[in-house]
């Protein structure tokens, strides 16, 4: 049975803080073993809470650039062997037969090999309208883009990375270039991007290259659209709006998916979120590593300092002075081990944001975490050690060697 | 030492209830420490060990007192009880005119640090702290301010003459200084009673000649009393008081002329 033993102490802190930080300065080395766990401990936690924080302000932005408030019907075929389609012009006529919508584009999409010169490669292939370009904000980096006018011509808009991988030396991708696709040669008119993915896009526009949808015909297997995407006001009811714009676009060869970007969203946090309690979990074992090397650190200073405490024993120091004196020394060793668990955390943070192309940003709430919970386990780990220096038998304690 | 006397009245009223034969009501107040049928056994596996068996004296305030005998004759339990490290098995211990109530653990701390100083054999300095931090580390049981401590400490290293190495530690010390600095330790709180286990112990003649003389000048000089250990006969017989212990038991007790 183990009894709180601290009572009638009349040290002060602040001088039992100095004492144990130069404490800590002679058994240098012992301590940094101790520290190194709860270093971890920390720095993870402080890593997991910085790349979650970036993460979601990534996301944010990505969607504050498209929207949260889109939709992506997709028709999915009635019966196995026809081709589900979608019909353009109900698609187009969407935002004048329901008020809710403010933009929809009809699309098809697949991948195809694609051929430049000798370059071939397989990228995304979509033919699309020109109002894709504005629902999804695309900005041009050369050329323009498809335009009512190529109604089915042999023309394509190529986004970047696309671009990058069907080139040749001596031969690049820019407008004017020649490229084919299932033996129509198409001319290159734009080159698109580099445009945020987001995982709503029926394709990666930077991946792909687009073509009119009037000349969809030759490439796929039906000249008719196989999805929409549909911008609605911002605070539309999803789920209303989806039946109601499915039921537009109903016909029978078809049945129609609705995917929305909130669903999409709270999916990828989902999947954060289990990235960040596995994080989590190495964090909390690493600082329960960490605890159990501060108890031990302090064990050992308990048994090799029995002089020092049965002298202070001696002199008039309480058991609660004694067992106090001990339960600082570990609250701060780990909180050192904090601080620098925070740097190093914020360190594996920002080299995170630097490999993912993240704008480095910082929460500062979590600034105190880090050192607070590793004092916190310094102070749950030092009791134990804390009351066997408050316990000892002063006469024991000072015959030890 | 004023606080003193008036301590030792108040051992009037404490002690004569039960008062020992050799002391008269008017000695009780002049007695610093008294000691009362005490008992010490330790349960060792096969049967209980006896220590100390019914001891009983008194010390005079002021005096200089030797406690002699040979090795397990129990003088270093008898001074771990008068110095409340320890807790007798019967018998009971007043110190200053305050009955020990050796069941308290933060009293007997308190206690200890107002009324008693310890000197050991091994000088038990802190390797880390400076001579004078030593010597202040009673005060800072007391919730004394650093500020406070250190001209205290500093005049009681002058006191033995050691203010010059205020700011050497322990390592850069001679034994013979370390034991002076662990003199002045004992005494800063201006305790009632210093408790010197072996004092000299571990140093050379010349040196332990030195810090003898030393502590029977801060006895006579600020009227502290002492109880000091030792196997020396030479030493002991240059103290005020002669007690000398075997098998825990008090064999001689005498009082030089």
């Amino acid at each position: 049975m183990i009894s709180w033993p601290f009572t009638a102490t009349h040290l002060s802190v602040g001088e039992a803080i100095a004492e144990a930080l130069d404490n800590l300065r002679v058994q240098r080395q012992r301590s940094m073993l101790a520290l190194l766990g709860i270093l971890i401990g920390a720095a993870s936690i402080v890593a997991v809470l910085t790349t979650a924080h970036m993460a979601q302000q990534e996301t944010l932005k990505m969607f504050s650039r498209l929207g949260v408030d889109m939709l992506n019907i997709h028709a999915m075929p009635a019966d196995a062997d026809a081709t589900g389609v979608l019909d353009r012009t109900a698609v187009e006529q969407l935002p004048f037969r329901d008020s809710s919508v403010l933009a929809a584009t009809p699309l098809n999409a697949e991948h195809d090999t694609v051929t430049a010169g000798r370059v071939s490669d397989t990228v995304g292939v979509a033919a699309v309208t020109e109002s894709l370009a504005r629902l999804m904000t695309l900005e041009m980096r050369e050329g323009r883009f498809i335009a009512p006018f190529d109604a089915d011509g042999l023309v394509a808009v190529v986004g970047v990375e696309a671009a990058e991988k069907l080139s040749a030396p001596g031969a690049p991708i820019t407008p004017g270039a020649r490229i084919a696709i299932k033996g129509y040669v198409f001319t290159v008119i734009g080159i698109v991007g580099p445009q945020p993915f987001t995982p709503l896009d029926a394709l990666d526009v930077n991946d792909a290259v687009m073509i009119p949808l009037g000349g969809a015909g030759r490439v796929f297997d039906t000249p008719q659209p196989t999805s929409a995407l549909v911008r609605l006001r911002p605070e539309t009811d999803l789920d209303a709006a989806g039946r109601r714009i499915s039921s537009l676009l109903a016909n029978p060869t078809a049945t129609l998916q609705v995917i929305k970007a909130r669903d999409v969203i709270k999916s990828m946090n989902a999947q954060k979120v289990i990235h960040g309690q596995l994080l989590t979990a190495v964090g909390a074992i690493s600082l329960l590593v960490g605890g159990i090397g501060v108890m031990n650190v302090m064990l050992m200073g308990v048994m090799e300092r029995r002089r020092e405490i049965g002298l202070r024993a001696a002199v008039g120091a309480t058991p609660g002075d004694l067992g106090l004196m001990f339960l600082i020394e570990a609250a701060v060793l780990a909180f050192v081990g904090g601080v620098a668990g925070l740097v190093c955390g914020l360190l594996a943070a920002l080299v995170t944001a630097r490999l993912s192309g993240w704008t480095p940003s910082l929460a500062l709430w979590v600034l105190p975490l880090g050192p607070g919970v590793a004092t916190v386990v310094g102070l749950a780990f030092g009791i134990y050690p804390a009351i066997r220096a408050a316990r000892l038998s002063p006469i024991e304690a000072l015959r030890a060697e | 030492m004023q606080g003193l006397s008036t301590t030792g009245a108040l051992s009037t009223m404490n002690v004569s209830p039960h008062g020992a034969a050799q002391h008269a009501v008017l000695s009780a107040p002049r007695a610093i420490l008294e000691v009362r049928d005490l008992e010490k056994t330790y349960s060792a596996a096969t049967r209980p060990v006896p220590v100390l068996r019914g001891v009983s004296f008194a010390i005079d305030n002021g005096s200089f007192c030797a406690i002699l005998g040979p090795s397990g004759s129990g003088k270093s339990t008898l001074m771990n009880i008068v110095g409340l490290l320890d807790r007798p098995t019967a018998g009971s211990v007043c110190l200053a005119g305050e009955t020990i109530d050796y069941d308290a653990a933060d009293a007997a701390a308190s206690r200890r640090n107002r009324l008693l100083g310890f000197v050991f054999q091994s000088f038990n300095l802190l390797p880390r702290l400076t001579a004078w931090e030593n010597v202040a580390l009673p005060l800072l049981y007391r919730g004394m301010p650093r500020g406070e401590r250190k001209p205290l400490a500093l005049a009681m290293l002058d006191q033995v003459g050691l203010s010059d190495r205020a700011e050497h530690r322990p390592a850069m010390l001679s034994g013979g200084q370390q034991q002076r600095v662990a003199l002045a330790r004992a005494l800063v709180a201006n305790p009632a009673l210093v408790l010197a286990d072996e004092p000299t112990g571990s140093l050379d003649s010349v040196t332990a000649a030195e810090v003898m003389a030393l502590l029977r000048d801060l006895n006579r000089r600020l009227g502290v009393s002492v109880l000091m250990i030792t196997h020396d006969r030479d030493l002991a017989g240059r103290c005020d008081r002669r007690i000398e212990l075997l098998d825990g038991r008090i064999i001689t007790d005498v009082t030089a002329p």
